[in-house]
């Protein structure tokens, strides 16, 4: 229906046209009641709406600044912190962090009180990601006197490092007990990648073939046979042609094969 | 070559194993009849028969080998194998090429072979299966990962928040906070934004909880005078929530299209739906049938909508009537098309479950403060003027039904007096006088 409707005024002035009603009745005698929600409204009036006041500063105000355009003020600013930057500099060290999957479906939201960085980058309740790295990194710049930036990160990086590898490790182990005790898994991405070239293989095979008939067909084309048969003037081109297609390909070994069979004669009946 | 010759050729070159599972197929009432017409493509192909045999033999109980690898249900499974045995060689062999067999296509010979194989009754085996998971677990015992399932989506619905629940965390995990692109904003709404983060307006959290506790006293006062709340949600996914918070708030759903003119043209589109009358203690009060289906059709007293963008129809006849409308507004929402904002996420389904599961409980609380203020003798609501005026003339037509059944009694006592007087008239003229 309309998207962008027409702004109304009645709705959020039920009370001010009801109280209008009760007020101004053009028969007295008949008798009125008030809506049930009369006071209700009156005690607990809806609350301002439409006027767009300051919104959250996110950015520092800076006075000094040469730009005069006040066009931007009422608008929303960009949300900025501090650990964007970080993130921003591990996922482009670390681009294949970003393809492993993560649930973020929070459970009652207070997830960030469980979490103690100075512990480690293991914590309760989140997956071994990079923001676990950013976070350590963050804790680290500001609880570690005399650390900087890019000191945290070297750190904490090569804990990560660790970490994954031990998990690769686990990983690996894992999947042998499963295979001894009868699991068996998909393919491989070897198998996969090879079944792949397969079939590229195939069809780069017919293609191949296709145009190998192709450049046989135009040679033959180019010495026409004189007296090669009955046929050979009451066939369509495009069956002669179909015919040579199939047959020319084993014909590319031999040229006096092709002199003495006619086109007609390799029409299949 | 008969039967039972074949069958010795066969199982002199067997592996032991299935050695005695032939032995049953010696016996001609039990082989399937294609065993006879495979006899002819027999003489010739025995060892492509044999190669099939083994091969599929060895298919059919590898798994099982594995699976199942007791003692005590050997015998079963040596019954599993020649049930399986005795199918395998009623099938046609893989190796031979027929072409009569080729040539007929599968649609003509589909009912014929299922005819033909003849599956072996299923034996049940789940006291087996339990007890053999009873066995491992004790075994096993508290090994392994512990899966818990801490999230569940429908464990809103079994334990709804209430107003008193609300709580930021709780907004955000139910991701309240989530907005539209910025290019697809309603300016009017600004007031409600916190900021932009990955190209989305962030909805201001506390705005949300604000609004919301103020809907849900909106919600519970309606409630507590008697007001009747339609709860109305129409995108797919939305029936859940919405019955759930119209049961609690005790008011009425609609998660279907909505009717044009339900409000404006009730008494064409509801006319003849069932009503019932109640007191102050919600007890059901006789004599008002008439009314009921006299009267007009209700029209609510508090509209609750989740999703206004699509029921912008609804919205404008609420406000035609002066109904008050309490709705969640997304930031590419009109705000001004209800009386009651709630900005919040109306895409995502677990933020509107919050939502309503609050202004649920808040009609619940409503209602239950109302019974038990009607108990000592409070009454916030009166009597609707519909019903008044229906009572006040059905009293009087009483009372003069009364007076009037009242002057036919004495003027057919008045009768029979005359009637006596006119037998007897010194006796009754008396009596007739005095009365």
């Amino acid at each position: 229906m309309s998207s962008r409707g027409p702004r109304q005024i009645r709705p959020g002035r039920i009370y001010q046209t009801v109280t209008n009603l009760l007020n101004h009745r053009i028969i007295d005698s008949a008798k009125v009641q008030k809506p049930i929600w009369y006071n209700v409204v009156e005690s607990i009036p809806p609350s301002e709406t439409v006027v767009r006041p300051l919104p959250p500063q996110h950015k520092v105000f800076n006075p000094n600044s040469k730009k005069r355009k006040p066009s931007r003020l009422f608008q929303p600013q960009q949300l900025v912190y501090e650990e964007d930057a970080l993130r921003d500099r591990f996922y482009q060290d670390h681009p294949w962090e970003l393809a492993r999957p993560r649930m973020i479906v929070e459970m009652d939201g207070r997830d960030a009180e469980r979490y103690d960085w100075s512990t480690g980058l293991y914590q309760p309740g989140m997956p071994l990601c990079g923001e676990c790295v950013v976070q350590r990194q963050m804790w680290m710049m500001y609880n570690v006197p005399g650390m900087t930036k890019d000191r945290a990160y070297d750190i904490v990086r090569r804990e990560f490092y660790l970490l994954r590898q031990q998990e690769d490790v686990q990983r690996r182990i894992a999947q042998e007990e499963a295979r001894k005790v009868g699991a068996y898994f998909g393919k491989s991405h070897m198998q996969v990648g090879m079944e792949l070239e397969d079939q590229v293989y195939e069809g780069w095979k017919k293609w191949a073939g296709k145009e190998l008939q192709e450049q046989v067909a135009q040679q033959d084309a180019a010495y026409t046979n004189f007296g090669a048969g009955d046929g050979a003037e009451d066939a369509d081109p495009d069956s002669s042609d179909a015919a040579e297609e199939s047959y020319g390909g084993g014909d590319a070994a031999g040229p006096e094969k092709n002199t003495n069979t006619s086109p007609a004669d390799l029409i299949p009946r | 070559m008969p039967i039972t010759s074949y069958i010795a050729q066969l199982s002199g070159r067997l592996p032991i194993a299935y050695r005695h599972n032939l032995e049953i197929s010696s016996r001609k009432d039990l082989l399937p009849r294609t065993f006879a017409q495979n006899q002819k493509l027999v003489d010739g192909s025995s060892t492509a028969i044999l190669a099939m045999i083994i091969r599929d033999l060895g298919v059919r109980h590898a798994g099982r080998a594995l699976a199942q690898a007791q003692p005590a249900h050997q015998a079963q499974q040596i019954r599993h194998a020649r049930q399986t045995c005795l199918r395998r060689l009623s099938t046609q062999p893989t190796t031979m090429t027929t072409t009569t067999q080729s040539s007929i296509p599968a649609i003509f010979t589909a009912n014929v072979k299922s005819a033909r194989r003849k599956r072996p009754d299923e034996v049940d085996k789940t006291a087996e299966v339990y007890e053999r998971g009873r066995q491992l677990r004790a075994q096993i015992g508290k090994l392994g990962t512990d899966v818990s399932t801490p999230y569940r989506p429908g464990d809103v619905f079994t334990n709804p928040p209430g107003p008193g629940d609300v709580t930021l965390e709780l907004l955000m995990a139910s991701q309240a906070h989530m907005g539209h692109h910025t290019s697809l904003w309603n300016p009017a709404n600004a007031r409600y934004i916190y900021g932009i983060r990955q190209g989305i307006h962030i909805i201001s959290l506390e705005q949300t909880a604000a609004h919301l506790r103020r809907a849900a006293r909106v919600v519970e006062e309606v409630a507590y005078r008697g007001g009747l709340i339609l709860f109305v949600g129409t995108r797919p996914g939305q029936s859940q929530l919405v019955s759930s918070a119209a049961r609690l708030a005790r008011g009425c759903h609609l998660f279907s299209k909505w009717v044009p003119g339900s409000i404006t043209n009730s008494d064409v589109i509801l006319r003849g739906l069932p009503l019932t009358m109640l007191d102050e203690n919600d007890e059901p009060v006789a004599g008002y049938d008439r009314h009921l289906q006299e009267c007009r059709p209700l029209v609510p007293d508090l509209v609750v909508c989740f999703n206004p963008r699509e029921n912008y129809t609804l919205l404008h006849e609420c406000s035609q009537v002066n109904v008050p409308t309490i709705g969640v507004v997304d930031t590419n929402t009109e705000p001004t098309w209800v009386s009651y904002v709630i900005p919040a996420n109306d895409d995502s389904l677990r933020c509107l479950s919050v939502i309503s599961s609050v202004l649920g409980r808040a009609g619940e609380i409503g209602h239950a403060r109302r019974l038990q203020d009607a108990k000592m003798g409070i009454v916030e609501w009166k009597t609707p003027l519909d019903v008044a005026s229906f009572t006040t003339t059905q009293r009087q037509e009483a009372e003069k039904e009364a007076a009037k059944s009242a002057a036919e009694k004495s003027a057919k006592e008045m009768e029979v007096l005359n009637a006596m007087e006119a037998n007897n008239p010194n006796a009754s003229r008396v009596s007739a006088r005095k009365m």
